[in-house]
């Protein structure tokens, strides 16, 4: 499996073996060296290695060539054509996955430092354990705790899991091929030139952003679920239909799981937490949002709509009831959805200047409007997937099929086999993701 | 056995959901990505069909006396022949292969006039912008079930590359492909860089050098084109199809004001090989290069193969003529 993972990995580009090479080689040993030393100094050391290692990996491949463009020459601390010479040396391309598996094994260090893990022994098994290859490139971000077992144990390929893997993975296809692929080209025409855009389509792409990102980023979790259940690993979820959120607070319970625990236990618990003042607790709220605006990308843009999603969860958090009435469900509801789909549209632009462009041709409505096509069976098909969304709350498509009859299940099937065959998109659009 | 029975269902599932597709929504699809695939199925049953890029089509946005088609001017010569073309821009033999692989085996058409494009063999064309498009509609041209090839075109399977990509792999073959002339004119790159015409802002410069990137190349038997017009011909050995080939006229007389005679001589030298090799084949080949005039080309900035009626007319005289002499 460590062989296969490492092909799957290799097949990209083989150079950037060496990157998951050095991160699994260090944290191997950092963690062994926190176990085996009771000296509290010692443990910080071996901490500190790995920490350093591994932020330093992800800041130089992702916001080197950013820090030196949007900082350093900006401070008239470097000219262009230094910041050339130094791209083109080292080929930047950002490695796939990096920002994923990064975090994976600082959490393994970290874990074994407080002592929430024993270190693994086997440096192959520790290997396979950063590389696992379905959830590589794009998470679930998992824990030690819960995959060393399920990954270390002899595989056992029954039907069960066969048959829950095939759902995850032909339902992840679905919404990925036929919703996320079929949205991606209007999203492109309406972003590309927001100018040429009137008010309603620019707030029309904003929630289509919002939706294809969704269905990009949860097709593809499902996929790497999926195809892990069908080594016998089970993956945690990392989506939970996020659009039925009615605060931010409840958003980030449901969107991208996986990354929104992992900086839960290991930034802001170690920032103090909630254990802190009201003044300490909003900045460190603060830095986990604008910490993960950053992990998307070296762009002023994800650090905004980072900080737009903390702004309004201080906001949620100081001064709006946890226990409010139900009927202001709905316009709680439409509040959070109109904070996220704005901040989509910093995410989505290429720049704060295409952003504020975006959002003033939204207000001003400046623009004549652009032509865009949509087919009646790819709105269907939005409207079905919403529709399952909401039906698939808290539950998986897998445990509600198990529920139905064999008749049901197939026709299920094959809705799905005959929608991904005849109604996918078909523009070259890889997982929007994959880029982070 | 429980498996088994599983496959087999799945197959007869995907069989049925084949059809629908085929008979439900295909033509949605096709209508926008495949167009060349609905033509041919609605034709199928002509007497004679003509394949072509845009020459046969009237130029745009120019009143004619007669805008019709070079196939239409054909078809007067035969009044009792059913007679209908499949068209596409930039098409070539590629697709007319895929395209005649295709056609049912019930299929009434047995005599086809496919148009052999000289442009069309050299590396502009073979690796044009237009091809990743034409790419994805070739997707559909066989005998796959028709879910499956949707499937791929969905999965981007086919020549997908950007044009970045394409200008790159165009330029390897202007700066080495060897022309039979001494130097400066033995390749392209060199040949356009000691034109007479001044620097590039000198419009004939321009259009100078087009007439040398388009046409400056020699064919032979591994040129990409000639393997599939190579295909086309055991094919219609195979399936007894009449194919005539028609050789479109360019524009030697602006080639020739432009450039001169080394040009011109090599544009007729590529013709002649062509010719002689689908004629010891046993097809017919109407050569056409040279019949027309500048005064019947409608582009001026460009070389194209697109005509006044007076030039699609003389084309359609040549072909119909020769189709006399063919085997009934």
């Amino acid at each position: 499996m460590l062989a296969a993972s490492y092909f799957f990995y290799g097949y990209w580009k083989i150079e950037y073996l060496s990157l998951i090479v050095i991160s699994t080689t260090v944290d191997f040993l950092a963690a062994q060296y926190i176990h085996r030393n009771k000296s509290q100094v010692k443990k910080r050391i071996g901490l500190s290695v790995s920490l350093i290692t591994n932020i330093g990996l992800l800041m130089f491949f992702k916001y080197a060539g950013w820090f030196m463009e949007d900082v350093l020459h900006p401070a008239a601390a470097i000219d262009l054509a230094q910041i050339e010479r130094f791209k083109s040396f080292w080929n930047f391309a950002l490695p796939v996955g990096i920002s994923f598996y990064t975090f994976q094994t600082i959490g393994y260090t970290i874990d074994v430092y407080y002592g929430r893990s024993q270190p693994e022994n086997n440096p192959l098994k520790f290997a396979l354990f950063v590389s696992y290859f379905p959830q590589l490139v794009a998470g679930p971000i998992e824990r030690f705790s819960s995959l060393h077992h399920q990954l270390f144990s002899p595989s056992k390929w029954n039907y069960q899991n066969l048959q829950h893997g095939g759902r995850q993975i032909l339902y992840g296809l679905f919404i990925k091929m036929c919703i996320a692929d079929n949205i991606s080209p209007i999203v492109d025409v309406i972003f590309n030139e927001p100018s040429a855009a009137n008010s309603t389509q620019l707030a029309f792409g904003a929630i289509l952003f919002g939706l294809q990102i969704y269905s990009d980023f949860h097709g593809y979790s499902l996929i790497a679920i999926g195809t892990a259940r069908l080594f016998n690993v089970k993956l945690m979820d990392n989506f939970n239909a996020p659009y039925t959120s009615i605060s931010i607070r409840e958003f980030w319970a449901r969107w991208h799981i996986s990354l929104s625990m992992w900086f839960r236990d290991y930034l802001f618990i170690p920032l103090g937490g909630s254990r802190v003042n009201q003044l300490k607790l909003a900045l460190n709220i603060m830095i986990v949002f604008l910490v993960s605006g950053l992990w998307h990308g070296a762009n002023w843009t994800f650090v905004i709509w980072g900080a737009m999603h903390g702004l309004a969860y201080l906001l949620e958090r100081f001064f709006i009831s946890k226990n409010t009435a139900n009927w202001l469900n709905f316009p709680k509801w439409i509040a959070t959805m109109t904070i996220v789909f704005t901040a989509w549209i910093f995410f989505r632009s290429e720049s704060l200047a295409h952003a504020a462009g975006y959002i003033m041709s939204m207000l001003n409505n400046t623009g004549n409007g652009v032509d865009l096509t949509f087919e009646p069976i790819h709105i269907s098909l939005i409207g079905l997937f919403i529709l399952s969304d909401l039906h698939f709350r808290n539950r998986s498509i897998s445990t509600w099929l198990d529920q139905k009859s064999l008749v049901i299940r197939w026709v299920v099937y094959a809705f799905l086999v005959f929608c991904i065959f005849g109604f996918a998109g078909i523009s070259n659009h890889p997982f929007i993701y994959f880029q982070f | 056995m429980k498996v088994i029975k599983k496959i087999i269902v799945a197959l007869i599932v995907f069989f049925l959901l084949n059809q629908l597709y085929k008979h439900h929504a295909l033509l949605v699809f096709a209508e926008k990505h495949a167009d060349q695939y609905l033509q041919l199925h609605k034709i199928k049953n002509c007497d004679v069909i003509y394949f072509s890029a845009s020459s046969n089509f009237p130029p745009e946005n120019i009143e004619e006396k007669d805008p019709r088609k070079i196939s239409q001017f054909i078809a007067d010569h035969y009044p009792n022949l059913r007679f209908d073309a499949v068209n596409k821009p930039a098409s070539h033999a590629a697709m007319y292969l895929a395209l005649l692989e295709m056609l049912p085996e019930n299929a009434e058409a047995k005599r086809f006039i496919i148009t052999m494009n000289l442009r069309s063999f050299g590396p502009s064309w073979i690796n044009s912008d237009l091809e990743s498009a034409l790419s994805q509609s070739s997707v559909f041209y066989n005998k796959r079930p028709v879910l499956f090839n949707r499937f791929l075109v969905s999965l981007n399977a086919y020549d997908q590359k950007s044009t970045v990509e394409r200008q790159e792999l165009v330029k390897v073959h202007w700066n080495h492909d060897q022309l039979p002339f001494e130097a400066p004119k033995n390749t392209v790159t060199s040949w356009c860089a000691v034109e007479k015409w001044g620097d590039w802002r000198n419009p004939k410069r321009q259009l100078a050098d087009q007439y040398i990137k388009q046409f400056g190349f020699v064919i032979d038997e591994q040129n990409p084109r000639v393997k599939d017009f190579d295909a086309i011909c055991n094919l219609a050995n195979e399936r007894g199809f009449q194919i005539t080939f028609n050789l479109l006229a360019e524009n030697m007389e602006t080639a020739d004001s432009l450039i001169g005679t080394d040009l011109t001589s090599l544009m007729k030298r590529n013709a002649k090989w062509l010719v002689e090799r689908y004629e010891n084949k046993g097809f017919t080949v109407v050569n056409n290069l040279e019949v027309l005039g500048a005064e019947h080309f409608t582009d001026k900035n460009f070389p194209t193969e697109h005509y006044f009626d007076t030039g699609r007319k003389t084309i359609a005289k040549n072909v119909a003529e020769a189709l006399r002499y063919e085997p009934k």
